[in-house]
């Protein structure tokens, strides 16, 4: 479904990524693991098109799409959902629903009942700012804004990063309510969720792809993985 | 003494109109429009050009003389401003200086470099408390208050003014659901526009008409901007009227000194508030 | 200063400078700088008169004095008039009510424009963008207002006042070759101070400022003091450029000070290449051909120089010198010679 090769991406004159390549199929759950600076938000960023690489490729469903802006992502069925948790903050939950809608062209109610009937507690929250809500309150937002519309592929950055326990768990439970649904890439540096939910797992290295398991039995190796932590 | 104060409102209404639009631009597009004033003296010059077609009907010709403005700030925002996004600020700064380098000109070309005369469209006086205040003045005021109140239930309540808002503080954020933020940045950069030549259609009948009015009130509604914040509308509605109260003041006493003094109070804002640009 | 610390920043960076170092080059071209650009202004001379010539030179000094904080510091100031005008006023006023002599008189100027800068200095340097650009603008235009109105007793207002300075020794201002001499004399000395100063570690300082002024601060470096020194330098070498109009022109008016006159400075800057002193001649000289002969050929100059400018900003940034330069460079590298490195 999604295919990448030999990708290069560079901040002004300094190289992030090197010579990319890797595959995800339809309906997949793909992780990327690595250090802080190996390249994984660089390569989300990439995939969604807001940076623009230096050569090489990205396909999506046969479709070139490296030199698509954001939106015209959006309108193919990628959802990027970023790292630092930023939710529309002086709008309403509810707003921020709306404003999700908006370009999907799915009605307002049938996108807020969707998000509700997986995660029913923000009914709650409709009303309230949603600069006002905790970490992980914004991070199930944003995971209902993106599947807003038909979202096909779900590209998420660091989702567990700072939440509690408890929260992490739902967000789990979210996710894997979503299995098969959707495919999706997720950067994660959580390892017993990589465990549960993944089905391949990428391994970023200072901008290359360090090791690559298809495998979903080699998955259970954490300690193999933690090294690249 | 109430007359400086009316005075002063009536110039805050005026700054208001103009400057409203140059925080919005700055607030989203990131852009120090230089040319921002340009819309407000072509706004002037085409009221004066179509009175003396359609006598009589002031509103009328106002609301013309606006809607001419449109498509001419479209044509700055598709050509120039928008190859400005992204763009470090003096080069902003000297391509917008351009544009009204060339607007001015032209002005002067067609119309000359005579002041217009034009009278108050309205002429009568409201009485209040025994002192008469010209009728004009005041509803230049209402209007202002009444702009004010429908910006507030555009950014609240349309989802255009939603979207600009949420892609005030997240732009990427919008992009990747899908909506084109950059043309919702034109709509507020005409919209700004249509406004700044508002603001001078109304001032036109009580000031002087030359074409480098824009100019002069260019720089006074950077010190508007600065001192109320950008992109913050309530910020600039205050400014805005507590700048044209200091003019006011100052003018009773220092009649010269009073644009000086609104500098001077920026450059105290400046000192004392960096802005983070 | 640790002149290997300051080299070594910029090269592990790995970013291109805007100023490349090669114009910092390791071996000095010294005299030959001199004669070229005596050279220069001599040869347009005859062509127009020495007066104009002597008018160019003095806006030459002052583009220099701007395009140290603009091209070499990022900083664009909307106000840099303030300095030439506080330099012509202070001298003038110097002259008219102390003494005729004019080399005190110079001094009075720089020292008056330098002493502002630091002043205001003070507060203005912390600020950046925007916020520089205006601030400059808003005390610019509160110069031209006090010289206007307040001061109006001494500085006779909107007329102005005349200058007349007393011969002191040979120093006879009232010659037109005399005053050619001598400012061409200054702009040479400037010409060569400036050059030593940006090609000197505490120059290369300035432009990793303008770079990346957080690096600069990690490495210890007291950033405000240095782009606070620059402001000065910028305002008192403005300040004689103020000086010398007064002299050349015998007279002193709030034009001096007007803020719409900082577009010239800032077109001029542009064209020749920001950042480069050579730049700031051509780009003088250029701006001084342009809106003193434009307007005779062309009536709507002024609609032609923003057209030009819109041009220059979506076209040509580096101006005229930096695509002078890169044709120099692209040649070189064509013939295979080895590049005027740093």
């Amino acid at each position: 479904m999604l295919e990448i090769k030999n990708l290069d991406v560079a901040y002004g004159h300094a190289k992030a990524l090197h010579d990319i390549s890797l595959n995800i199929e339809t309906g997949q759950m793909a992780f990327l693991i690595g250090r802080n600076g190996a390249g994984k938000t660089t390569l989300l960023k990439t995939i969604i098109g807001l940076l623009k690489p230096l050569k090489g490729s990205i396909t999506y469903q046969g479709n070139e799409i490296s030199s698509l802006s954001p939106e015209e992502h959006y309108l193919k069925g990628l959802r990027y959902v970023a790292q630092e948790k930023k939710v529309f903050g002086n709008l309403t939950v509810r707003e921020n629903i709306e404003i999700a809608a908006y370009a999907s062209g799915e009605p307002v109610d049938i996108a807020l009942d969707k998000i509700t009937s997986i995660y029913p507690k923000l009914k709650d929250f409709l009303k309230t700012k949603a600069g006002q809500l905790s970490g992980g309150q914004r991070q199930i937002l944003l995971v209902g804004r993106a599947l807003v519309g038909e979202p096909k592929l779900l590209l998420i950055d660091e989702p567990t990063q700072g939440l509690a326990a408890i929260v992490i768990e739902e967000i789990v439970s979210i996710l894997s309510g979503l299995r098969d649904k959707v495919s999706a890439v997720i950067v994660e540096q959580n390892l017993a969720m990589v465990n549960r939910l993944a089905d391949r797992v990428h391994i970023l290295k200072e901008g290359k792809v360090a090791r690559e398991i298809i495998d979903k039995s080699e998955i259970s190796d954490t300690r193999g993985l933690e090294e690249y932590l | 003494m109430l007359y400086t104060v009316l005075y002063g409102f009536t110039i805050g209404a005026i700054l208001y109109f103009i400057s409203i639009g140059l925080s919005l631009t700055f607030g989203t597009i990131r852009v120090i429009n230089f040319a921002h004033t340009l819309t407000y003296t072509i706004g002037v010059y085409a009221l004066i050009t179509l009175v003396a077609f359609i006598k009589g009907y002031f509103v009328l010709v106002a609301a013309l003389a606006v809607l001419i403005v449109i498509p001419i700030s479209y044509v700055i925002e598709r050509f120039i401003i928008r190859r400005l996004y992204g763009e470090s600020l003096d080069y902003t700064f000297i391509a917008t200086f351009a544009v009204s380098l060339i607007g001015v000109d032209t002005i002067k070309w067609i119309w000359g470099v005579n002041p217009y005369p034009l009278s108050d469209p309205i002429g009568t006086y409201l009485a209040i408390w025994g002192l008469t205040f010209p009728l004009y003045r005041v509803l230049i005021v209402l209007i202002a208050i009444l702009l004010f109140f429908a910006l507030d239930l555009f950014f609240k309540k349309t989802i255009v003014g939603k979207i600009v808002v949420a892609a005030l503080e997240d732009k990427d954020g919008v992009r990747c659901l899908g909506i084109n933020v950059d043309k919702y940045f034109s709509i507020v950069f005409v919209l700004g526009s249509a406004l700044a030549a508002l603001g001078g259609v109304l001032y036109a009948p009580i000031s002087s008409i030359h074409p480098y009015m824009g100019l002069s009130i260019l720089l006074l509604s950077f010190a508007v901007v600065i001192v109320g914040g950008m992109g913050n509308l309530k910020g600039t509605f205050l400014s805005a009227f507590a700048l044209g109260m200091v003019m006011a003041i100052t003018a009773r006493y220092w009649s010269q000194g009073a644009e000086t003094m609104v500098f001077i109070v920026m450059a105290i804002v400046l000192i004392f508030k960096p802005i983070d640009i | 200063m640790d002149k290997e610390k300051v080299y070594k920043l910029n090269s592990d960076k790995g970013n291109e400078l805007s100023v490349p170092l090669k114009n910092a080059p390791m071996k000095e071209h010294g005299v030959i700088d001199f004669l070229v650009i005596a050279a220069g202004f001599l040869l347009i001379t005859p062509i127009l008169s020495a007066h104009r010539v002597t008018d160019f030179m003095i806006f030459c000094i002052f583009v220099m004095s701007f395009d140290l904080m603009y091209g070499y510091m990022g900083r664009l100031s909307f106000g840099h008039m303030l300095f030439l005008g506080t330099g012509a006023y202070c001298s003038g006023l110097f002259i008219r009510y102390i003494s005729g002599n004019p080399l005190l008189a110079i001094l009075v100027g720089i020292f008056m424009a330098g002493l502002l800068a630091m002043l205001i200095g003070l507060v203005i340097v912390r600020t950046t963008g925007a916020c520089f650009s205006l601030i400059n603008l808003a005390f610019n235009q509160i110069g031209f207002f006090l010289v206007l109105s307040p001061l109006r007793g001494i500085t006779r207002g909107e007329d102005g006042f005349g200058v007349r300075v007393s011969s002191f020794g040979f120093f006879n201002f009232a010659n037109t070759t005399f005053k050619f001499w001598f400012v061409l004399l200054c702009l040479l000395l400037v010409f060569y101070l400036l050059k030593r100063v940006t090609t000197s570690p505490y120059g290369i300082l300035i432009r990793s400022i303008k770079e990346d002024e957080t690096r600069v601060k990690f490495l210890g470096y007291n950033t405000f003091f240095y782009k606070w020194l620059t402001f000065v330098l910028a305002g008192g070498v403005g300040g004689l450029a103020g000086t010398l109009s007064a002299l050349n022109y015998n007279f002193v008016n709030p034009n001096m000070m007007d803020v719409h006159s900082n577009v010239g400075v800032v077109f001029a800057s542009l064209i020749g290449g920001a950042g480069n002193l050579y730049g700031a001649l051509v780009g003088g000289v250029v701006y001084m051909v342009i809106s003193n002969f434009l307007p005779i050929y062309i009536h709507r100059w002024e609609m032609f120089l923003g057209f030009s400018l819109l041009i220059i900003v979506f076209k040509f940034r580096k101006g005229v010198w930096g695509n002078i330069q890169d044709i120099w460079e692209y040649i070189q590298k064509r013939k295979g010679a080895p590049r005027l490195a740093a």
